[in-house]
């Protein structure tokens, strides 16, 4: 999002209350998705469910081209759209919600040093075990993403998309690595934040923030979703107060949502400082 | 103790122990952990194991470039300086260096490389000064093509060189990056506690770019002037140590970037005014071959020369 847009947002979206007509695009859940985009959507939902906000999630094929960024999923607010959780998070604090406010300064620093740990380990290691790994990339990752496209298109457009993805890889450094030292990255980003939570039941104690919703939406994602083989969750499997943590997060935001949907929205913004 | 390990990296300059990022994390790790390097520092990339600096020679193990890389190889002979932190120290390690790179990284990227002020008149003009002769006229421009293409594909956008726009967003990711350290960093001397770690190393080697070169345009190190701790804690290493280094390098920079190239350092000159002399004469004898004045004859025993034939010993002869 630009910078004056962005002012602008933060002008306008204080002055609005938070529609119930709130959207989420992101591409097709059955067909399409694939894991690191169903892994970042799945986190805004979180998010946004963690602050009480309604959203409605809406499958679009063309998700990817109408987002200002380029990148899934974004949501589309009054008139406004916000792409990614980092600017979603800051337009709903314009807007007046938000998790994090409880924290002082050393636990905000390290909330955002841990989200940039997710970034840049789950999600690259996501990304790389999509696209640069060839089995999972001609068996799942090509035909799913180009699932809604004609003949030469879908080819077109997914290994562009694959080239895109392995430049990106050779630019971080990460193109040397193979397929088990990704594993092992994983492995050591899931130590490190397993450790962090401890016996806690969210990273900063009682209360979630963003850093769980980020946290929640890749790690249930990677451990739902059927890969070409189930090392990646193995990984993940590992740490059991992970799974817990987990776990605990679907049962709290999505089985008690879909439950009694109004009332427990209302409850949990109740809780929040 | 294993074989003795030979670290290459960038050379020292702008008042620096070594002018690369990557270069000063590994040095200033080995430093902390005190192992015992043989520490190559020179300003040719090609010349190092891998052909990228900074690289650590291992004698069983061969070699390797990325200062991650490095730091596991230097703990697997022992030399560990995150021996002491607890698990939970070693989770905010892996944090904190995951912050510095997605958000500090690419502004000191841009900083050096892509703002075409700083770049030309500090960057390019350290490397093409140091880079030895032959490659210093297209090194640094391939450097800085690298660095683009690698800030480009880091923010995923391919507008980077619209400026104005694109270094806003850079230095205000940076901005925060740095008002989180500075709130992490607190009053302690080092990130935990009083002996310094690899998060250190990794902090130092972000942080003194921008704290010890003098750049002509960049607001960043306005902001950075007003963290007092990040300025103690880098002054702090490079005291501790980078003692050899510290008290020449900070006046040094200042009266490079200010002054013009006549207070350029000795053995450089020599040499210069060698190849000029060399290439003026080359261009003199070229052109009086050329036009006629100096022509060049075999003389062998009966031969009329003036045919150009090429082989044999060349000899020399001036004709009016």
């Amino acid at each position: 999002m630009s910078l004056a847009a962005e002012a602008f947002v933060s002008q306008i979206a204080a002055a609005e209350p938070w529609p119930e007509s709130a959207t989420l695009y992101q591409p097709l859940k059955e067909d399409q998705i694939l894991l690191s985009d169903s892994a970042s959507s799945l986190a805004v939902q979180t998010f946004l469910r963690m602050c009480g906000l309604p959203i409605q999630v809406t499958c679009r094929p063309n998700a990817e081209y109408m987002s200002p960024s380029g990148k899934v999923p974004f949501i589309h607010v009054g008139n406004q759209v916000v792409s990614e959780l980092g600017p979603i998070v800051q337009f709903a604090k314009a807007k007046g919600n938000s998790l994090s406010d409880g924290l002082d300064d050393v636990q905000r620093a390290e909330m955002k040093a841990y989200m940039e740990l997710v970034n840049n380990m789950l999600l690259t290691a996501e990304l790389y075990i999509q696209w640069c790994d060839d089995s999972t990339a001609s068996e799942i990752s090509r035909p799913r993403y180009s699932s809604p496209y004609a003949w030469p298109l879908n080819h077109v457009l997914s290994y562009q998309k694959q080239w895109e993805v392995r430049k990106k890889m050779n630019a971080i450094g990460w193109a040397g690595k193979n397929l088990e030292q990704v594993y092992e990255d994983v492995s050591q980003c899931c130590q490190a934040l397993s450790q962090r939570l401890g016996t806690q039941p969210y990273f900063f104690n009682k209360q979630p923030t963003e850093l769980d919703a980020l946290v929640f939406g890749h790690l249930f994602t990677i451990l739902t979703t059927q890969l070409a083989s189930d090392d990646l969750a193995e990984k993940v499997k590992a740490f059991s107060n992970l799974l817990s943590f987990c776990h605990r997060i679907e049962q709290t935001y999505f089985k008690e949502h879909d439950r009694e949907s109004s009332g427990s929205s209302r409850h949990s913004k109740g809780s929040l400082p | 103790m294993a074989a003795p390990c030979e670290l290459f990296c960038w050379k020292a300059g702008l008042g620096l122990p070594s002018v690369d990022t990557d270069s000063l994390i590994v040095l200033a790790y080995a430093r902390f952990a005190g192992a015992p390097l043989k520490i190559h520092k020179i300003s040719n990339p090609w010349r190092s194991p891998t052909g990228s600096l900074p690289a650590l020679r291992t004698g069983e193990e061969g070699s390797c470039s990325q200062p991650s890389q490095i730091i596991i190889q230097l703990r697997k002979q022992k030399y560990n300086a995150d021996y002491d932190l607890s698990a939970k120290e070693g989770a905010d390690t892996l944090a904190f260096i995951s912050l510095l790179e997605e958000r500090l990284l690419p502004a000191l990227i841009y900083a050096l490389w892509i703002d075409s002020k700083n770049y030309v008149d500090v960057t390019r003009r350290w490397h093409a000064e140091n880079i030895s002769f032959p490659l210093n006229f297209f090194l640094p421009s391939r450097m800085q093509n690298k660095q683009l293409e690698r800030l480009r594909l880091i923010r995923g956008n391919a507008s980077l060189e619209s400026g104005e726009e694109a270094e806003k967003e850079l230095y205000r990711d940076a901005l925060e990056c740095l008002n989180l350290l500075s709130q992490r960093l607190g009053s302690n001397k080092f990130f935990f506690g009083d002996s310094p770690s690899s998060l250190d190393a990794y902090v130092f080697g972000h942080l003194a770019p921008l704290i010890k070169i003098q750049l002509p345009n960049c607001r960043l190190q306005h902001h950075l002037k007003h963290l007092d701790n990040l300025n103690t804690f880098c002054s702090t290493i490079l005291s501790l140590y980078f003692p050899s280094e510290g008290p020449e390098g900070v006046g040094r920079p200042v009266s490079q970037a200010q002054q013009g190239s006549d207070s350029d350092n000795e053995p450089y000159k020599r040499r210069k005014q060698l190849l000029s002399v060399l290439v003026a004469v080359a261009a003199m004898l070229s052109y009086a071959l050329f036009t006629g004045i100096v022509a060049i004859e075999h003389v062998r025993e009966e031969e009329p020369g003036g045919h150009a034939s090429l082989q044999g010993p060349v000899h020399e002869e001036e004709e009016e």
